[in-house]
């Protein structure tokens, strides 16, 4: 029956914004040297990742670019089967995850040789690369 | 601290949800207000405050509250525009809510609405995955709405063994409900065959542990004890007796734990002992809780108290949650099938809650013994937490 609706279609509207990232220049350009930053705040000590360039707590702005730990573990996951306006490119299911990196945690996608999918607790590697689209992130792989 | 003014809900309104391809944002958000009006039994010229919550992200008007309020007749009396992502309807009730209780206006209107099916699909996951932080998580990973939840549902699975047939148990008993509510999206019932069949939208989710895309709207009349009185409705109102909120990081890594939303236990922490709750199995007849996923239902038991940190999923499979069980929860259908129009939802949650009070729930009427009932309403995956408690 919808389909018999009158409709009409309206003016197209393209969104595309510019991103301020100068503040945090240091962690998007680490992740080209296939670095991962977090901040701690010299004044109050408390961490961020993703990085801050201000302290929530304390209100500083003296913050200490440090690099994540070595190895991670995996909090949390999800495989993806629907895919966001952006992501065509992706063209299969991808695995987004969240795993603690010593005193940080940090998002990334998941990527396993023979396409498996982590487990709660999966100790892994993380590297950086860009994808198809140019833009720089985390990728995991089991440890 | 505060005044003692009660105030009240004197009339409600809820439009029918689903896909509602038929009406402009307006016509869709005059449904629900005059029902609400004629619920009140007062007129728009009564009205001295309206407050418009949608989260208008997927609809061509951009900026729709103006547009509502002059639709249904308000112009001049607001509008409050307020957004507080699926949450949004309960911070709309909130607007109103501490304007009466402040005493700036005797009888204020919320109304939530939303239209989420003017974009296509992919459009449309690309506003929800934005609802975390849009530069550390959707920009490099492609986060959806389901998939926020489903690293959740991930976490709790994991760790206290709740299984797919638990979650998919939430999606079987609202089904059920929602079959017998006129204004549900999905009014049928399904299968837990079919539910545990269904495909991963967002593993370990599948499609039938998800609310669908649903276009609806709500309103609920707000008025001081005064004016209660002074229009005769003392006995129709149903009074807010407790207000709960919290939040919690837009970024996933900034977060403690995934097994539960810290909003939840706060906002309702905060709405109980307002309310004077001990036990909320115990002191209330009936609760809706934020089902916008399967697991989030699960979550919401433990994290409101109704049982254990852990033993939600046991709670869904003992019948706790059904008619005639502890507690009857979404009894309407909940998010995930009478619908999700996220702006209508919190909103619509006070419709549900006061049908129940009033004993005007028909074929879904729980029995009343307290009289007393609760709304719990998350934005994001707890960015936002808001609980109210109601009571006659």
């Amino acid at each position: 029956m919808s389909d018999e609706k009158f409709k009409m279609e309206s003016r197209t509207f393209v969104l595309k914004h510019e991103l301020p990232v100068s503040r945090v220049e240091k962690y998007w350009k680490g992740l080209e040297d296939g670095k991962i930053y977090g901040t701690v705040c010299k004044s109050c000590g408390a961490k961020f990742s993703p990085p801050q360039a201000d302290c929530s707590y304390c209100y500083s702005n003296d913050m200490e670019w440090v690099e994540v730990g070595e190895e991670g573990e995996i909090e949390a996951f999800t495989q993806l089967y629907t895919h966001p306006q952006g992501f065509e490119f992706a063209g299969k299911p991808y695995v987004i995850a969240v795993a603690r990196f010593g005193d940080f945690k940090v998002m990334g996608w998941f990527e396993d040789s023979d396409d498996a999918l982590p487990t709660i607790g999966q100790k892994v590697k993380a590297r950086t690369k860009q994808d198809e689209t140019g833009v720089w992130k985390v990728y995991f792989t089991p440890a | 601290m505060g005044n003692d003014r009660k105030v009240g809900i004197i009339g409600v309104g809820c439009s029918k949800f689903g896909v509602r391809d038929e009406l402009t944002v307006q016509e869709l958000a005059f449904e629900a207000v005059k029902e609400a009006l004629k619920d009140a039994g007062v007129t728009r010229e009564d009205i001295e405050l309206s407050v418009a919550g949608t989260a208008g992200t997927r609809s061509y008007e951009l900026m729709p509250a103006v547009p509502v309020n002059e639709y249904c007749g308000f112009a001049g009396k607001g509008p409050i525009r307020v957004e507080a992502a699926c949450a949004t309807g309960s911070a709309a009730v909130y607007t109103a809510y501490a304007s009466v209780k402040a005493g700036i206006a005797d009888l204020a209107i919320a109304i939530g609405f939303e239209k989420m099916n003017e974009v296509d699909t992919p459009t449309s996951l690309a506003v929800g995955g934005r609802s975390g932080s849009y530069l550390w998580e959707f920009h490099q990973y492609g986060t959806t709405f389901p998939g926020y939840y489903a690293m959740h549902a991930s976490a709790h699975m994991a760790r206290y063994g709740t299984t797919d047939k638990q979650l998919a148990l939430v999606a079987v008993k609202n089904h059920r409900n929602a079959a017998k509510n006129p204004k549900a999206q999905f009014q049928k019932e399904i299968s837990l065959e079919k539910a545990l069949s269904s495909r991963y939208v967002a593993y370990p989710l599948r499609l039938f542990d998800c609310s669908a895309i649903t276009d609806g709207s709500s309103a609920a009349v707000i008025a001081s004890e005064e004016k209660i009185k002074e229009l005769g409705l003392k006995d129709k109102a149903v009074w807010i007796e407790g207000v709960g909120y919290s939040s919690d990081t837009a970024n996933m890594p900034e977060r403690e734990d995934y097994a539960g939303l810290k909003a939840s236990v706060e906002a309702s922490r905060m709405a109980y002992r307002m309310a004077g709750i001990d036990d909320p199995v115990r002191d209330l007849d009936v609760a809706t809780l934020h089902d916008c996923f399967t697991i989030a239902e699960i979550m919401a038991y433990e994290d409101l108290g109704f049982c254990k940190k852990g033993e939600g999923g046991k709670f869904i499979e003992n019948g706790d949650s059904d008619f005639g069980g502890k507690l009857p929860v979404n009894t309407f259908g909940g998010l995930k099938a009478k619908g999700h129009p996220l702006g209508a939802t919190g909103v619509a949650m006070f419709y549900e809650i006061v049908k129940q009070l009033r004993g005007e729930a028909e074929n879904l009427q729980v029995d009343l013994k307290t009289y007393k009932g609760l709304t719990h309403n998350i934005g994001g995956t707890g960015h936002f937490g808001w609980v109210f408690v109601l009571g006659v």
